[in-house]
């Protein structure tokens, strides 16, 4: 389709169908500069097709670009000019000017050229400075003792948008949050794009904390608000890290790190906000980072164990099965407390191999029990989003010839999230293989009861502080009331957690739970208690098991 | 350009501190900064504004509606905006309009009609269809009394 607007010159320098042939994209502007012709590449590129009459200017314009392009004066002239285009492209436009008074324009994506040329020393995505760039600018403001504030910058989420919509939409965001970013500074000021999608600014000058705060709110919330993008609508946060020189770091890595530090306290904090530097948040990070290795160490040296807390079912009052929970034991240390290891174990990923060894060495236990009951296993939400874990249930079951049905796997309402297609998919192919599935911590956190659509779970672990607190409190009572209730309806187990007095376990009896576990039943128990309460059920339950 | 015509309805909270005259200069300068803009990319459509809020309608190529909400994004002069509609259009709604402004406390809040009763127009509590029919209707009344 070519977009004829007014009749040809009448001796155009090259001809109406050779410029219509024309590969690369071209315009043809009469005399009074009102565009005569556009190929369909040049539509193409501009996404537009021109109407009659338009100028120059308004074609532009309508195409989202927006500088100008100058037109040459004099016969025989030509000039040379970069535009970008609305999705960030550079494109190089040269005019010459024809006999009659206009001018043929051709285009010429250049973004390419350009990435190569300055590669060495932009971000070639953003035409930002890259990170050798602000490296070395950061040196020259820490050299000369200028007062000097960073900002490292990270999109929250920005993955799902390439996952989503795909790496051009996400590129051509990275683009925006570029240019947003570029409308905030001062001259002499440098945005940089550090990769995927990080982004640091240099402020040099920036004395005042004060100062450094508003512009970190600034650029929190202008990066945060939403773009019109390629036809979409997004919305992406993002987070903040601010440290100052000299205050927070000598020298430009120790800067840049410590703005880090402040960034990924913003991010943990619950993203969409920024952060400034603290010497506490060094401390806490040292600290983590010596947690993971010496959770290396203990997976190594074999500093884990399990211990079993029984599950009574309310009706019959016997052992049917055993939750298994892990204990760490670090030889200089003493015990660590699982809330302490297990989320650096899941940030670091350990969890996996940890899961992995918790599921082997519980089947096996259970394995020799002389009773059939089942053994509960607590999976995190990385290990559900691990492509391995089915493989590593099967073989586990295979090695330890462990009934599938008396495993069960405990998950919290956490892991449903974020991809929960994904992870309801990963809860079908393990129910395939004979294993049941519960629902653990059921009422806190993200509680919606949909996540009960989501699966047929087999039983709903009801939170212990719905449990501690029914006596005393009428809302609490009626949610456990009505939890057992629902269970009942959709044919799944409930279990009462944390019951700690006989009060409370006349209570849950009476709401119509199905199982109990807690102190008042039985603490958590080494492997040989375990065992040893299994062979001898009518033995009083110990109040002192604790044995960790 | 109509196989590729986009509208686009938003509304803010307004930043511009002070009493009505501030606003009203606040909104003169921004009217003046669309009737420039706006003619050259094609994008025509209509601005609702009282001391609290704005709420836009912007029509126009879609890569042009693009620029244009981008160029308003960064504005200071307001914050918390939120996009209630981007979509294609069949046609234009204001096409005799580079930016009608529709209604100022100065002017009376009679011509608000039922969206601005006493606290004022509150588009936060509209949908984008509301919001874009209560400015197309408001844009004909004005067309109407211009001519009559």
């Amino acid at each position: 389709m070519i977009p004829r607007i007014e009749p040809p010159p009448a001796e155009p320098a090259s001809g109406g169908a050779a410029f219509v042939e024309m590969a690369t994209p071209a315009l043809l502007v009469g005399p009074a500069g009102r565009v005569a012709l556009a190929n369909a590449q040049a539509c193409a590129m501009l996404g537009c097709a021109p109407e009659p009459g338009l100028g120059l200017g308004e074609i532009l314009a309508r195409a989202g670009i927006g500088g100008a392009i100058h037109l040459p004066g004099a016969p025989g002239a030509s000039t040379a000019c970069r535009i970008a285009l609305s999705d960030g492209r550079a494109v190089s436009v040269e005019a010459r000017l024809l006999p009659d008074g206009g001018s043929v324009l051709t285009l010429n994506d250049v973004s390419a050229f350009v990435r190569e040329s300055e590669l060495a020393r932009l971000d070639p995505l953003t035409g930002l400075a890259n990170r050798m760039t602000l490296h070395a600018r950061l040196g020259l403001a820490m050299c000369s003792r200028e007062p000097v504030a960073v900002f490292c910058l990270d999109l929250d989420r920005f993955k799902s948008v390439n996952d989503t919509l795909g790496h051009p939409v996400g590129d051509a965001l990275l683009r925006k949050v570029a240019e947003r970013l570029l409308g905030v500074v001062r001259a002499g000021d440098v945005v940089a794009r550090l990769g995927g999608d990080e982004f640091a600014v240099l402020m040099p000058g920036v004395t005042q904390p004060e100062k450094a705060e508003a512009l970190a709110a600034r650029m929190v919330d202008l990066v945060g608000r939403t773009y019109a993008l390629e036809g979409h609508v997004l919305n992406v946060t993002c987070s903040i890290g601010v440290a100052l020189a000299p205050a927070d770091g000598g020298d430009a890595d120790v800067l840049l790190k410590n703005a880090d530090l402040a960034l990924y306290r913003a991010k943990s904090e619950g993203r969409d906000r920024f952060r400034f530097f603290e010497p506490v948040m060094d401390a806490r990070m040292q600290e983590r980072r010596s947690m993971e290795i010496g959770l290396r160490r203990a997976l190594a040296f074999r500093e884990f164990s399990l211990v079993y807390q029984p599950q009574l079912n309310l009706g019959s009052g016997e052992v049917v099965g055993f939750e298994a929970l892990l204990r760490w034991q670090n030889p200089g240390g003493g015990l660590v407390s699982p809330a302490q290891f297990i989320p650096v174990a899941e940030e670091s990923g350990l969890i996996v191999p940890i899961g992995e060894w918790v599921l082997r060495t519980a089947c096996a236990e259970a394995a020799g029990w002389r009773k059939p009951v089942s053994i509960a296993v607590n999976l995190s939400p990385i290990q559900l989003r691990s492509l391995k874990l089915v493989g590593t249930v099967t073989a586990a079951l295979a090695h330890t010839g462990l009934d599938p049905a008396r495993l069960e796997l405990e998950i919290t309402e956490s892991a449903l999230l974020e991809d929960s297609d994904m992870v309801v998919g990963m809860l079908d192919s393990l129910r395939a293989i004979g294993v049941r599935v519960s629902m653990d911590d059921f009422g806190t956190g993200y509680s919606s009861l949909s996540n009960l659509q989501k699966f047929p779970f087999d039983k709903i672990k009801i939170d212990q502080s719905f449990v501690r607190d029914m006596l005393d409190n009428p809302q609490s009572r009626a949610i456990v009331r009505a939890v057992a209730s629902i269970g009942t309806s959709l044919g799944m187990k409930t279990t009462a957690e944390g019951v700690e007095t006989a009060a409370q376990l006349e209570a849950v009896r009476a709401d119509g739970c199905s199982e109990v576990q807690g102190y008042l039943t039985g603490r958590p128990l080494a492997a040989a208690d375990a065992v040893a309460l299994l062979a001898h059920p009518r033995r009083a339950l110990p109040v002192t098991g604790d044995k960790t | 350009m109509t196989q590729d015509l986009y509208r686009l309805v938003y509304y803010s909270r307004n930043c511009v501190a002070g009493h009505a005259e501030a606003h009203e200069g606040a909104v003169r300068a921004i009217l003046a900064a669309s009737r420039a803009n706006n003619p050259r990319a094609g994008v025509t459509g209509a601005l609702l504004f009282n001391a609290g809020c704005f709420g836009q309608v912007l029509e126009g190529a879609r890569r042009a509606v693009e620029s244009t909400f981008e160029r308003i994004q960064r504005d200071p002069r307001h914050a918390e905006v939120s996009l209630l509609a981007f979509e294609p259009a069949a046609a234009r709604a204001f096409p005799n309009w580079a930016m009608a402004w529709l209604g100022s406390e100065a002017r009376g809040a009679a011509r608000f009609g039922d969206i601005a009763q006493g606290s004022g127009f509150d588009p936060s509590r509209m949908s984008a269809d509301a919001l874009f029919e209560t400015l197309q209707r408001l844009a004909l009344e004005e067309e109407k009394s211009a001519a009559a």
